[in-house]
C-alpha cells in the first residue's frame, strides 16, 4: 500500500494443510536490501522462491555493486516467473519498496507466470484477496503518512483475514520510509 | 415416454398460478412445519442437489450452503456440559462468527448443531414441536431417548436425500437423569457420555479425554469444555468466534454465557502459559 | 492467448461469475444421451443492510447481469413486502434478495401473499419475527430443490428497534446488526466489521501491549449509517464487474419504509 513518501507491505502469519493449521509463525515477506517481495501460494514454492530472488539479487548485487532498484527487482520477478512459463511456481508476488533514485514509492504484483500488475494505490494476493480489495478500497486514502499508513495497512489486513479461514493468526507489518524501515508484529485473532 | 409426458403436462385450469394445495397452503393462517419438500423434475434428485450444493464433491457448485463446526458435549457427576464455536463457513468464507449452534429445545433439552445449519436449525424446530404435543398428549415431559429417537427416526426417512446434520440431544429427567445422545443425518442414534462432532472434533478430543473424568467439579468441567473448544478454534480453520457455553443441570440448563475467544485465547496463553507456538514477541 | 479475452466464460472451472446459458448434453460410451437440468443463473449484484437504534437499512445494486453481460441497469433488489396497492401502502417490512432474480422474484411473491393473507385473518400486521421465521420455513420448504437466493429481511421490532435477519438458500437465519450478501459480499463484509462493529480496534493509549482495551461497538446513527452503505457499495463498484449503475436504499423507520435512489459507476 501507497503513501506519501512512503510504502507498507504486510501478510499474516498462517501455514495450514486445508482447515488444519500447521504452523503459526510463516511470514510471507522477505527483504532483498531495499526492496520487500510477500509471497503467497503454496509454501513449498514460497520458500523456494524466496530462496531463489536471494541468489539473484545478490549476484545481481556483487555484478553492479548497487542495491537493486523495485523496478529491476519487478522486471526480475516478471522474467523469471515466465521462464516457468508452462510449469509455474503456485505463488503470486507482490513487490514494495522506495526508488532511491527517484525518492517514489514503487508497489506491484504479479500473477504466477509473471504478468507485472503496477499500482498506484494497492496490492492484494492471497485467498483473502477478494476481502482485501474491499477493505483496502474502503480505507485507503491518498498521501497517507507512515503513522495513518500503518493504522490503514493493519486495518486492512487484520479485518480481511477475519473473513478468510485459511488466513490469520497474527501479522507482520513493514512501514518503508526513505531512510527507516520499522517491522511491526500485529496481535490478531488466533481463531 | 408417457410418465415422461405425464411429468411435465397438466389439464389447462392449472396451467395458470397457484395449484389448489397451494391456494390451501397460503390460506392457513398459522405456518406450519411442513414435510412436504418441492422436488426438482429430475430422475435422481438426490445427485442433481449435490451437484448444486456440495462444495465438497463440487468447489465450484452455485449454492454454498452455510456449515457449523466443532461442538462437544459430556456427561459429567454434576449433569450435562455443552460447548460449541460460532462459525458458519461456505467453502473458505466466513459467513458468519455469531451463530447460536447450541439450539434451546425446551427448558430442559439441549441439542447442537453441526453440518448444514438450515437443516439443523430447522429439525430441531420440529423436534421441539414433536416434544411439546408428546408433552400435551402424556401429560409429562418427553425423555430424551424418546426425543432423539423422533429425530433419528426423521432423518432416517430423508436418509440419502442430501440432508447434512450431525447433532446432539442433551438433557435431564426424573426417570432418566442426565441423558446425552448423537444423531446424526446417516441415522445414527448413540447414547455415550462424551460427544465431539464437527471438523474441529479431532482437537476437541485430544484436549478432552486428556483432561476428562466422571467425578469432575461443576467449574472444572465447564472450564475443560471451553478449553477443549478453544483448542479446537486454534488448530481448526473452519471453527471459531464465540465459546458458547451450557451446562444441563437437574432442573434445567443454564446458560454461561456467549464469550468472544480472542480475549479468553491471550488470557490463557499469557496467564498459563499455554499455546507456546503462539509468538507474542517480534522476532 | 486472444481467446481468452472474447470466449464467453466457461461453466465448469470458470472463476465463478457465471454459467453456461444452453442446456449441456452429456454423451456416454454406449451412446445415450443425457441433458443436464440447470434451472439457474447467477445475476450478480449485491446487497447490503444495517440496523440501528430505531431504524434499518437496506440497500442493493440495481445492475443485473448474466456471465459477462448486462441484462439491464435498473432491476430492484429491494421488495417491500405486505403493502397495500402498487403503492405497498402501510408496509414495515422490506426483503432483500440476491442471486438468481427469478428465483428472488417468485420467493418475494409468496412472502408478499403470506404476510398480506396473515393481515387479513389475524386484521393486525405480522411482526418482523414472525415474517422471518416463516421465511425461513418457505426457504426450507425447497430444501431439495433450492431457491437460489441469499435473503435479508428488515424491518423494526415489537420494541421499536431495528431488526435484521440474514438467511442461506436453504433458510437457516439468524438476527445481527450488519449484512452484506451476493457477488460483493467478500469485500463488503470485512469493511463493515471494522466500520459498524469496530472488529480490530482499540481505544487509544487504554493500556500499553496485551492491556489494550478493545473498542465496543455501539448503534449508528442514520446518516453515519447511510454514509457506510454508499462507501460500501462505491468500493464494491470499482473492484466487482457485476456490481454497478445505481443504488437502491430503503429505510425503515416508526414512519415508513423512505426509498432512495443515487447512481453509482455504470461502467
Amino acid at each position: 500500500m501507497v503513501g506519501k513518501d512512503c510504502v507498507a507491505i504486510a501478510c499474516d502469519l498462517r501455514l495450514g494443510l486445508q482447515a488444519l493449521t500447521v504452523s503459526n509463525n510463516f511470514p510471507k515477506i522477505f527483504s532483498y536490501g531495499d526492496v520487500y517481495l510477500g509471497l503467497t501460494g503454496l509454501a513449498t514454492d514460497v520458500s523456494t522462491v524466496a530462496d531463489l530472488f536471494r541468489y539473484k539479487v545478490n549476484m545481481y548485487r556483487l555484478r553492479e555493486e548497487r542495491q537493486i532498484s523495485p523496478q529491476t527487482m519487478a522486471n526480475l520477478v516478471s522474467s523469471s516467473l515466465y521462464e516457468r512459463r508452462f510449469g509455474p511456481y503456485f505463488v503470486s508476488p507482490v513487490i514494495a519498496g522506495i526508488n532511491h533514485t527517484t525518492g517514489k514509492p514503487f508497489i506491484c504484483g504479479f500473477d504466477s507466470i509473471g504478468c507485472i500488475d503496477f499500482a498506484k494505490d494497492f496490492i492484494v494476493s492471497g485467498t483473502a484477496s477478494d476481502q482485501l480489495f474491499g477493505t483496502c478500497e474502503g480505507l485507503w486514502e491518498p498521501d497517507l503518512g507512515p503513522e495513518d499508513l500503518f493504522e490503514t495497512v493493519s486495518q486492512a489486513l487484520l479485518n480481511a483475514v477475519d473473513r478468510d479461514a485459511l488466513s490469520g493468526w497474527g501479522a507482520h507489518v513493514y512501514i518503508i520510509e526513505k531512510d527507516k524501515v520499522t517491522k511491526r508484529l500485529l496481535k490478531g485473532r488466533q481463531d | 415416454m408417457d410418465s415422461l409426458v405425464a411429468q411435465y403436462t397438466r389439464p389447462a385450469e392449472q396451467q395458470e398460478g397457484y395449484f389448489d394445495e397451494d391456494q390451501l397452503e397460503l390460506s392457513q393462517g398459522s405456518p406450519q412445519l411442513s414435510l412436504k419438500f418441492a422436488l426438482p423434475p429430475v430422475a435422481n434428485s438426490s445427485a442433481w442437489l449435490r451437484a448444486m450444493t456440495d462444495d465438497y464433491s463440487n468447489p465450484n457448485c452455485p449454492i454454498k450452503i452455510a456449515h457449523g463446526t466443532t461442538t462437544l458435549a459430556f456427561r459429567f457427576k454434576g449433569g450435562i456440559i455443552v460447548a460449541t464455536d460460532s462459525r458458519a463457513t461456505a467453502g473458505n468464507w466466513i459467513a458468519s462468527q455469531t451463530v447460536k449452534k447450541v439450539i434451546e429445545i425446551n427448558s430442559c433439552l439441549l441439542g447442537t448443531m453441526a453440518g448444514g445449519a438450515a437443516d439443523c436449525q430447522y429439525w430441531l424446530a420440529y423436534l421441539g414441536m414433536q416434544c411439546r404435543l408428546h408433552e400435551l398428549r402424556h401429560k409429562r415431559r418427553i425423555s430424551v431417548a424418546a426425543a432423539s429417537k423422533i429425530l433419528a427416526n426423521l432423518v432416517y426417512n430423508y436418509k440419502g436425500m442430501g440432508l447434512s446434520m450431525g447433532t446432539m440431544c442433551a438433557g435431564v429427567t426424573p426417570q432418566e437423569g442426565p441423558a446425552l445422545y448423537y444423531i446424526d443425518s446417516d441415522g445414527t442414534r448413540l447414547a455415550g457420555n462424551l460427544f465431539c462432532v464437527g471438523s474441529g472434533q479431532t482437537f476437541a478430543y485430544g484436549v478432552l479425554d486428556a483432561e476428562y473424568s466422571y467425578d469432575l467439579s461443576d467449574e472444572d468441567a465447564l472450564e475443560l469444555g471451553k478449553r477443549s473448544i478453544l483448542a479446537a478454534t486454534h488448530r481448526d480453520a473452519f471453527s471459531g468466534g464465540f465459546i458458547n457455553l451450557y451446562h444441563v443441570k437437574e432442573d434445567g440448563w443454564v446458560k454461561h454465557g456467549f464469550n468472544d475467544t480472542n480475549p479468553i485465547f491471550w488470557k490463557t496463553k499469557l496467564e498459563k502459559g499455554e499455546f507456546s507456538n503462539v509468538t507474542s514477541e517480534l522476532v | 492467448m486472444a481467446s481468452v479475452f472474447t470466449a464467453p466464460p466457461l461453466a465448469d472451472n470458470g472463476p465463478g461469475y457465471s454459467f453456461k446459458q444452453t442446456p449441456t448434453t452429456h454423451i456416454s460410451a454406449d451412446g445415450t444421451r443425457q441433458h443436464s437440468f440447470y434451472p439457474y443463473t447467477d445475476n450478480g449484484g449485491s446487497t447490503l443492510g444495517i440496523s440501528g437504534a430505531d431504524f434499518t437499512i437496506l440497500a442493493g445494486d440495481t445492475r443485473s447481469t448474466s456471465g459477462y453481460n448486462i441484462n439491464s441497469r435498473y432491476v430492484p433488489k429491494l421488495f417491500k413486502i405486505g403493502g397495500e396497492g402498487p403503492e405497498h401502502t402501510g408496509s414495515s417490512i422490506v426483503l432483500s434478495v440476491v442471486g438468481f432474480a427469478a428465483d428472488g422474484d417468485a420467493l418475494k411473491e409468496r412472502l408478499d401473499t403470506v404476510v398480506k393473507m396473515y393481515k387479513y385473518q389475524h386484521g393486525k400486521n405480522m411482526s418482523v419475527a414472525a415474517c422471518a421465521q416463516r421465511l425461513s420455513h418457505i426457504l426450507y420448504n425447497k430444501r431439495f430443490f433450492p431457491y437460489y437466493v441469499h435473503a435479508i429481511l428488515g424491518g423494526l421490532d415489537e420494541e421499536g428497534k431495528g431488526a435484521l435477519y440474514s438467511y442461506d438458500p436453504v433458510g437457516s437465519y439468524e438476527r445481527e446488526q450488519c449484512r452484506a450478501a451476493g457477488a460483493a459480499a467478500s469485500l463488503i463484509m470485512p469493511f463493515l466489521d471494522n466500520q459498524v462493529n469496530y472488529k480490530n480496534q482499540y481505544i487509544p493509549a487504554s493500556g500499553y501491549g496485551h492491556d489494550l482495551q478493545p473498542r465496543k461497538a455501539e448503534l449508528l446513527p442514520r446518516n453515519t449509517v447511510e454514509e457506510l452503505v454508499r462507501d460500501a457499495f462505491d468500493s464494491a463498484v470499482e473492484r466487482h464487474i457485476e456490481v454497478g449503475d445505481g443504488l437502491q436504499m430503503m429505510i425503515i423507520t416508526k414512519d415508513g419504509i423512505e426509498e432512495v435512489y443515487s447512481p453509482l459507476k455504470k461502467d
